[in-house]
């Protein structure tokens, strides 16, 4: 049931980490706008390399959507072709907000167990 | 900027491997995919400026391969649909692509099938009691009970027409209650894809 590591390649490892924190990062893009999914992908590249196959993070918005976390609209716009813009909802809102604070506290006590490796290399 | 023809046939055959990948997903999401995919590669094209051949490999490559982005929308939208439904079809149908790939999955499509069982065949015992009254009903006698239609001679019928209305309302909500707790536990559903990789659901 629980996704783990297949193997302990770090490329796989490095891989399951960006996957976990993918979705956090796309609620996070979308939280003060509408944006559809290539500006949300340009968002991730920007700050992170979290997008491992651009691809991904279509299907992801798709169960965004279909859990009622975001809402969206297919836009005519001057691109010449259609985009579909996604919004947050109330309950995506609410849930980007939970996801956000349990991400701050965990990455708090991760730096902290893993500080003492970063000094050792740094030596 | 219109891609030239030989980017224009590869760019369909990229979106028509992707509809082949979907296949089994409703006509208007696969169009809503189709039209979204090809956006992000038109658009990205265009950003590129003179789009080049190897540019257009490099940004399908980005993509990712088709095979391997469509089960990520099938798996996402089944067990998705089903977490929010009622209708136990699509919750049957949304812990059945859970067992594919997880083994509490596919407990919990052995227990969903016994739960659905169950409460169906109550429901029909008790429409069967109203067809054949004489033959159908809750027996008890040497040692036993069953619902259904009885060959021991000894045994007695215990509810008689209770069965009717006991059989219906405890078939629903046993029904119901079956939904509910397999619905329940789609929310744990961590669904990878075939290839093995795990992706987050």
């Amino acid at each position: 049931m629980v996704s783990r590591v297949e193997s302990d390649q770090p490329d796989n490892w490095e891989r399951q980490i960006k996957k976990g924190w993918l979705e956090l990062a796309i609620l996070a893009s979308l939280w003060g706008e509408k944006l559809y999914g290539l500006e949300v992908l340009r968002r991730l590249e920007k700050g992170t390399d979290l997008v491992v196959a651009e691809g991904t993070v279509y299907p992801i918005l798709s169960r965004l959507k279909a859990e009622g976390l975001v809402e969206t609209k297919w836009v005519e716009g001057e691109a010449g072709h259609p985009r579909k813009y996604y919004w947050l909802t109330s309950s995506g809102r609410s849930r980007a907000a939970a996801m956000a604070r349990y991400a701050s506290g965990f990455l708090g006590s991760m730096s902290q167990i893993i500080a003492p490796l970063l000094a050792k290399e740094g030596k | 900027m219109i891609p030239a023809e030989a980017s224009q046939r590869r760019i369909d055959s990229y979106l028509a491997e992707l509809r082949r990948c979907l296949g089994e997903l409703p006509p208007e999401e696969v169009h809503d995919i189709l039209q979204e995919i090809r956006g992000h590669i038109l658009e990205r094209a265009e950003a590129s400026g003179e789009l080049t051949e190897e540019r257009l490999v490099a940004i399908l490559k980005a993509l990712g391969r088709p095979e391997d982005i469509a089960p990520l929308y099938q798996v996402d939208s089944v067990v998705a649909k089903a977490r929010v439904s009622l209708s136990p079809r699509l919750v049957m149908r949304g812990i059945h692509r859970w067992s594919v790939v997880s083994g509490w999955g596919l407990v919990l499509f052995v227990l969903g099938v016994a739960g659905y069982a169950t409460g169906f065949a109550l429901m029909l015992a008790a429409l069967a009691k109203i067809i054949t009254p004489d033959q159908v009903g809750a027996w008890v006698g040497g040692g036993h009970f069953s619902i259904g239609t009885n060959s021991n001679l000894g045994a007695r019928d215990i509810l008689g027409w209770w069965l009717v209305p006991i059989g219906l309302a405890v078939g629903a909500l046993v029904v119901f209650g079956t939904t509910l707790l397999l619905r329940w536990t789609l929310r744990f559903a961590r669904i990878r894809r075939p290839t093995g990789t795990s992706v987050a659901a």
